[in-house]
This record gives C-alpha cells, sequence and structure tokens, in this order.
C-alpha cells in the first residue's frame, strides 16, 4: 500500500486490551443509568451566569497591545508555516510546516481551547489580516466601505462542515498529505477562499460560520469556563457554554465530520478495513486508474462513508426520540441536542491523539531551530530529539478509555438538561431520554472499538 | 429521590467500578507469562540463537522454548517483505534480535528506537536491542522509500512487561 500522510506517525498506540475494553464498555452502561438517575430534576445549564475575571484582568487580557501581539504572532507562524512548506526539505517530519499544521494547530489547540477558552481567535492569522485591512480601507476611504452581504441563513455552518471535511481528507486521504509543500499550497488557497469570503460577508461573520477552523476550536472552547464577552474575559458555569450554542443549519453535519473523520482514521488502521481496502482499490484500478488515485478514491469513500454513518446514526437516534410524542420535528430535534455531541466528539479526538500530541509534539524543540530541515540551528536546540518513552502504553490506555467515560458522562448531562428544558410533560422527557442515551452509548461503544481494534 | 440517596448511589457505583476494574485487570506483577506469550504470538520467523549464523532461511520454530536468545528473520526481496508485513513481538524489557536479509543493497530503519543498518545481500543486518518503549514501530526500507515504493517491512510491537 502506498503510504499515506500520517507517515509522520512513528509510535502507533497498542490497542486497549480485552479486559479494559469490556470494563470500560460495562462502565458505560453503569455510569449511564447511575446518572439517569442521579442527575437534577430542573435544568442548571441553559443559564451561563457568566462574569468578568477579577480585578481588572478581564479587561486587560483583551487591551490592544495584548490582541495586537496575538495577532502578530499568529501571522508569524502562518508566513512561517508557508515559507518552511515551500523552501524547506520535501520531508515531512525534517519540516516545521507538517507538524506545526497537523500536531501543534491542529491536536494542539483542543486542550488549549477546552481549557482556556477560544484562544484560537486571538491568533487567527486570517482573522488579524482581515481586520488590519478593513482598518486600513477604512481609513483610505474614510469610512465608506460599503456594507458587507447579509449571510444568508440557510449557508449556517455548511461552510465550516466542507472545511474541516477537505482537511480530514488532506491528512487521511490524500497520498501527499503531509508533503510540506502541498500543505504550504493547500493553506494558501484555503487563505485565499477565506479573504474573499471575508470581504463579500464581513471579517467577523465569517468567522463565527464559515471559517472551518475558528468553528471548530470554538465549539472545543464552549466546553472550557472561561469566555470573552464583549471584549472582557470572565468565566462561566463549566459546560453552559454548550447549551448556547446556536444550531444553525450545518452544525449536525460538521459534527458528524468530526466524529466521522476520526472514525475513519481510527478504523483505517483496523483489520475490517484493511481486509477490504485493497480490493475496493484493485477495483478502481479495472476502470482505468492509477494505484495512487485508486487508493486516494477508496480512502475518499471511506471518510465519506464514516461520516455518513455518524450522520446517519444520529438522525436514527433522533427520530426515536421524536416517536415518543410531544409534537417536535425531528428537525428540531436534530438541533436541540447536538450540542451534547460536542464532549462525544472530543473525547474521540482526545482519546485517537493523545499520543501523537505527546509525542510528535515534542518536535517543535528542534523544528523550531531548525524550520527548513536545511542544518539550521536558531536557537541551538536543533539537536534535540523526540522521547518515544514519554508515555507508557498502559497509561495511554488509561488515559484513552477516561477520555471516552468522562466525554460520555458529560454528553449525558448535557443532553438529560436539554430534556429538562424542552419537554413539559415528565414522562415523554424520560422516554425520549432513552433514546438520547442508546445515540450516546453508540458513539461511546464506537469509540471503544476502535481503540481496541487500534493497528491490529 | 432525596440529596442523601443520590450520593448514595453514585458511591455504590464508584465502589462497583473500582472493584470491576480490580478484578477485570490481569493479575499483579507476580506471575510473570509475559516471555511465553511473546514465543507464542511471534508470526515473524523465529529460530533458535544456534541457528541464527547460518544463512538458512527457512524457518524453525521451537515450542519448547528454551531460555536461548530468539531472533526473528525478516526476508526482503525485490524491495518488500517475504510475507508481507511482519510482525515482531516483543515485551518491554526484553533483548530483540532481528536479522534482515536482502537480495539488494538497502538501508532498513527502525523507527522511534531510531536504529540505521546496512543490508547487502551476502551481509545481512542485525538489529539487537533492549525494548524499553512500548508502542508500535515501523521497520522500512530507505531504497523503496526513496523510490516512492510503500518502504514497510514490519512492524516492531512493543507490550507492557
Amino acid at each position: 500500500m502506498i503510504p499515506l500522510a500520517h507517515g509522520f506517525v512513528v509510535r502507533s498506540d497498542l490497542p486497549i486490551p480485552e479486559w479494559l475494553f469490556g470494563w470500560a464498555a460495562a462502565m458505560v452502561l453503569v455510569v449511564s443509568f447511575v446518572a439517569l438517575a442521579v442527575l437534577w430534576p430542573d435544568p442548571r445549564l441553559q443559564e451561563e451566569g457568566w462574569r468578568p475575571l477579577p480585578r481588572g484582568l478581564g479587561h486587560r487580557l483583551t487591551s490592544r497591545p495584548v490582541e495586537i501581539a496575538c495577532a502578530a504572532i499568529g501571522v508569524f507562524l502562518f508566513g512561517l508555516v508557508i515559507y518552511s512548506g515551500l523552501r524547506g526539505t520535501q520531508t515531512a517530519t525534517a519540516n516545521f510546516a507538517t507538524t506545526f499544521i497537523y500536531v501543534v494547530f491542529w491536536l494542539g489547540l483542543v486542550p488549549a481551547s477546552v481549557l482556556l477558552g477560544d484562544v484560537f481567535k486571538a491568533f487567527n492569522p486570517w482573522r488579524a489580516v482581515g481586520r488590519a485591512v478593513a482598518w486600513v480601507a477604512r481609513g483610505a476611504t474614510r469610512g465608506e466601505l460599503p456594507a458587507p452581504l447579509a449571510y444568508p441563513r440557510w449557508l449556517g455552518r455548511w461552510p465550516a462542515a466542507a472545511g474541516i471535511f477537505a482537511f480530514a481528507a488532506l491528512e487521511l486521504v490524500a497520498s501527499n498529505g503531509d508533503r510540506p509543500e502541498n500543505l504550504a499550497i493547500a493553506t494558501l488557497i484555503y487563505s485565499a477562499l477565506t479573504f474573499i469570503a471575508m470581504a463579500l460577508y464581513g471579517v467577523e461573520t465569517w468567522i463565527e460560520r464559515g471559517e472551518a477552523f475558528s468553528v471548530y476550536f470554538n465549539l472545543f472552547s464552549r466546553l472550557s469556563p472561561i469566555e470573552t464577552r464583549g471584549g472582557v474575559v470572565g468565566y462561566r458555569r463549566p459546560l453552559s457554554g454548550l447549551p448556547a450554542l446556536q444550531a444553525l443549519p450545518g452544525t449536525v453535519p460538521l459534527l458528524a465530520v468530526m466524529i466521522g473523520s476520526v472514525t475513519f482514521d481510527g478504523a483505517a488502521e483496523a483489520p475490517l478495513w484493511t481486509g477490504i481496502a485493497p480490493d475496493i482499490s484493485s477495483f478502481f484500478q479495472d476502470l482505468g486508474l492509477t494505484p495512487q488515485t485508486a487508493l486516494e478514491v477508496t480512502f475518499l469513500i471511506g471518510l465519506t462513508a464514516a461520516v455518513l454513518l455518524v450522520y446517519g446514526f444520529y438522525r436514527l437516534g433522533v427520530a426515536g426520540a421524536r416517536s415518543v410524542g410531544g409534537g417536535f420535528t425531528t428537525g428540531r430535534l436534530a438541533a436541540a441536542f447536538i450540542h451534547s455531541i460536542v464532549p462525544i466528539a472530543l473525547a474521540y479526538v482526545a482519546a485517537h491523539y493523545l499520543t501523537l500530541l505527546l509525542i510528535q509534539g515534542q518536535a517543535v524543540s528542534f523544528l523550531a531551530s531548525d524550520p527548513l530541515g536545511d542544518g539550521a540551528n536558531l536557537f541551538g536546540t536543533a539537536d534535540t530529539q523526540i522521547d518515544y518513552g514519554v508515555i507508557g502504553a498502559t497509561a495511554t490506555w488509561y488515559w484513552q478509555v477516561g477520555f471516552v467515560v468522562v466525554g460520555h458522562v458529560t454528553a449525558l448531562t448535557l443532553a438529560h438538561d436539554r430534556n429538562l428544558a424542552i419537554y413539559d410533560n415528565t414522562r415523554l422527557a424520560v422516554r425520549s431520554q432513552y433514546w438520547m442515551l442508546a445515540i450516546m452509548v453508540g458513539f461511546t461503544s464506537l469509540a471503544l472499538w476502535l481503540l481496541s481494534q487500534a493497528n491490529t | 429521590m432525596s440529596r442523601n440517596q443520590r450520593i448514595g448511589l453514585v458511591v455504590v457505583a464508584v465502589a462497583v467500578a473500582v472493584v470491576a476494574f480490580v478484578i477485570a485487570r490481569p493479575g499483579g506483577g507476580e506471575d510473570d507469562n509475559g516471555s511465553e506469550r511473546a514465543a507464542q504470538t511471534a508470526p515473524a520467523q523465529t529460530e533458535t540463537g544456534a541457528a541464527e549464523e547460518t544463512a538458512e532461511t527457512q524457518t524453525e520454530t521451537e515450542q519448547s522454548a528454551p531460555p536461548e536468545p530468539e531472533v526473528s528473520r525478516i526476508r526482503v526481496r525485490g524491495g518488500t517483505a517475504v510475507g508481507g508485513v511482519q510482525r515482531v513481538q516483543a515485551n518491554k524489557g526484553d533483548t530483540v534480535r532481528i536479522v534482515v536479509t536482502s537480495d539488494a543493497p538497502d538501508e532498513i530503519h527502525l523507527h522511534g528506537y531510531d536504529i540505521y543498518e546496512d543490508v547487502a545481500p551476502e551481509k545481512p543486518a542485525r538489529f539487537v536491542f533492549r525494548a524499553d518503549i512500548e508502542g508500535i514501530f515501523e521497520i522500512e526500507s530507505h531504497v523503496a522509500e526513496d523510490a516512492g515504493r510503500d518502504p514497510l517491512l514490519a512492524r516492531l510491537v512493543v507490550e507492557p512487561s
């Protein structure tokens, strides 16, 4: 098989042992029914109770100098990625661009968002450039810039869903998706599209709904107790940021892409997929495709199937919840509960990419000194090496299972709270809750199964 | 349900979880059946130490597992491993011995442990090292990699001891 992206994964995870799989699966059921029994009987998370950080800290963190410094860092790193991608060595592991995009940015910003809130917004290079251009343009036209177009309601988060799908395809489907040059070019194309969309719909509107990475990290930041509101950093009740998520069109597909792409990445290492992929691939070769294209088409089919499977499963559970009555449409229910899937998406990412982040993340130390892979040693750290034993297999298993179980409980809690909020009738609320429970158990079992199938 | 009942239920659930975990987990460090498992599950071709020095390529698996060092053999023909991608199984702390033979000059790279060995038709590459990092690591042919072909020859699987 042709080496695919992720060729820079040096240490792959061992599958979780059977006993741990069994224990975790049993725990998911125990936890679910205990949760249903002990969780609060009145909605509690629908209000956020936001307060600014004490002693004016909330204002200082968003002051103009801090804002400009963060934006400058973001733009500098963006430039460095493009430069090293185009000019540096084309060995993925030795080039700053590949590790920065796939590990520091794509994986590292996930825990940062969950713990510290929407940090990517502050460092977002596209937003920084967009705002700077708007500021200059306003000065040049003396404030007579044409108003942006109204953002179509039906478009919602669809552009973000499409963007994340495209990114996942680059990472998991394209056979040269980890080649630094390709990453730099993909980044430039994405940037051009982003700037055009910002010019049409306004910088902040596009950041909120269309710019894939802003939307992606913002979803995770909603789990954080920290939120910036009206230019002030403050804190809120943990989890309370998610119920406030407006389920715009495209939100359910976005979550399906998020979970489906991790599912595919995990399943691609499992016998289920490695068994059938060569057959599909040779089918396309028989149709006249080159081996590489045939393999890419095969993986694209796999990725798409995983996303559709996740989407279909969620819609099926929601259809079940609708069948208990209460007068809601499936669309309304799908939107009402989608925020509760975010912790599960987080658990998928955390469990699947924990070791990649901890191990390949160390490469930043030598890549910062030698971003182009040409022997430079800017900070004297070019000779540092990755400690592949930084986390043992057993510790990895416990963390992975821990993420999955905690994600499951969090999702149940959010769904329970929403159930109480939307049903007047307790009996209907309880019955619809069983359906939501079935969805959660399904996603969680899939996550555990993927962990148990890893690299077998 | 009263507040106390809820707390009680959570405590019971946590207790059940902990007890189940302790029961499910395979016994502590005392019964070490690790080396046995390695011998049974390694599908890579293994031979006993006595046969190591000969250029013999046929397999000869010793089930009675004497304390002789085991050698995993990987044969490379035409840039790929004979019999498909091989699997070398070890437990943490084991001394692993891998011998790679090839019909063409090549450089073999064990990732993670970052060991490189040259190989030539009459000169097998020998890897001898202590498996002190858990996980799955690739063993690759650099000639195949440079030619843009799939370089994967084998996977080294190091399980916790």
